[in-house]
């Protein structure tokens, strides 16, 4: 499993060289990358399926590239892009389309089913992430106003 | 204020993050952001992936509208940080219009990194995916040269000006054929599937899908489905190229 965590690493860092990510990020994009990777394994030798091992993969992929990107102030795809190649199901993908191609509608339509999910928890982790900053943006805002009134 | 400088640019900066691999939402958050600066009445944008519409209008003078067409589609998330950073440092008046101008021109002609780096990073990252989906150092060499011969490939056919779908249909075969030979006919690697999937992970648009899911969650739909149609003709390529060697060789 460490191998497979330092592979990601290095794996992420050439994918976002790939995306031109800039030179001083590269180090963090594969941070990001290789705990989600982590997360993934780590999940799924508990027996949890893969489904779910992927929404807690891209759960923390997300967090991880909230907190960086309002911290560097850069946009959130920077980290989140390279950071969830791994979880993205490619390896499904490829199955799905290539048992379609030769006719054998049943065994595709599981690994599409299985894909069609694992994209749909992937964006539902986005979005979680995505909502929990909305609304501690909102408290924040609200406290803030509160306390602008109160020293008034 | 400038008006006419104004629109162009926002437009530029929003060409540019849309060109880039930006989502759809951003930039029309950018756009209108630089816009609502001006104080006019009415400061609007609409953005698809492939085009882009800027209205600008107050009382005293001629209503503004601009349509610009978004034809080429690259991934450079560098230069979409460094149009954030200028449309932000321009919002909050740090930068002057002008100053804002020259530097956003600058950006567009941003190098990303040289071919060569490009192409080792491809085979690379090909190598390294072997050993993440668990294989042996042999199916990482497997991986990594056949990553190899498709980054080259594929800046050639760029060169010569194929379309995408070709290079990716030819992408997948070389990815089938190079694993083929050298697991089959060498003796080099132990798992062919494994290999064959890394060697098209550098190929998975990872991008395309990633925009897709936060621009339908943010409401711009045309373009989530766009997105996500343009993800699915580039994994349905790929497969089609990988089928075509496999059928031919098995």
């Amino acid at each position: 499993m460490i191998i497979q965590t330092i592979a990601a690493f290095f794996a992420t860092i050439f994918f976002s060289i790939l995306f031109n990510v800039n030179k001083t990020q590269l180090f963090l994009c594969g941070f990001v990358g290789a705990s989600g990777w982590f997360t993934y394994l780590l999940s799924l030798s508990f027996g949890i399926n893969t489904v779910v091992s992927s929404f807690l993969a891209s759960f923390i992929v997300s967090i991880f590239s909230t907190i960086l990107a309002i911290n560097r102030k850069n946009p959130v795809t920077i980290y989140q892009i390279p950071g969830i190649i791994p979880i993205v199901p490619g390896a499904g993908m490829y199955k799905a389309l290539f048992y379609l191609i030769n006719d054998e509608l049943y065994v595709a339509s599981e690994y599409l089913v299985e894909t069609i999910q694992i994209a749909a928890t992937i964006a539902l982790a986005m979005l979680t992430v995505y909502s929990i900053r909305q609304l501690l943006d909102k408290i924040k805002i609200y406290k803030y106003k509160n306390a602008k009134i109160n020293t008034k | 204020m400038n008006y006419k400088l104004l629109l162009n640019f926002a437009l530029l900066t929003g060409e540019i993050m849309l060109e880039n691999g930006a989502e759809t939402f951003r930039v029309e958050d950018t756009i209108s952001r630089i816009l609502k600066t001006s104080k006019c009445q009415t400061a609007e944008a609409f953005v698809t992936p492939t085009g882009i519409f800027a209205s600008l209008d107050h009382p005293d003078m001629d209503l503004m509208t601009v349509v610009r067409r978004i034809k080429k589609r690259q991934i450079n998330l560098n230069r979409i940080a460094l149009a954030n950073d200028i449309s932000r440092e321009f919002c909050v008046n740090e930068l002057s219009l002008e100053a804002a101008m020259y530097q956003i021109q600058q950006v567009k002609n941003e190098p990303g990194y040289s071919s060569l780096i490009h192409i080792c990073s491809t085979g690379l990252a090909a190598g390294f995916f072997a050993l993440v989906f668990g294989g042996t150092i042999s199916d990482m060499g497997v991986a990594l040269i056949a990553g190899l011969v498709f980054g080259i490939s594929q800046h050639l056919l760029n060169l010569i000006g194929a379309s995408k779908f070709l290079i990716d249909i030819i992408g997948g075969m070389l990815c089938a054929l190079i694993p083929f030979l050298f697991i089959y006919k060498i003796g080099l690697g132990n798992h062919f599937d494994l290999v064959v999937i890394s060697s098209i992970m550098p190929m998975v648009p990872g991008v395309a899908i990633t925009n897709a899911i936060r621009d339908t969650l943010n409401g711009e739909l045309l373009s989530g489905v766009a997105r996500a149609t343009d993800a699915f003709i580039i994994a349905a390529s790929i497969a089609t190229g990988i089928g075509i060697m496999l059928s031919t060789l098995f």
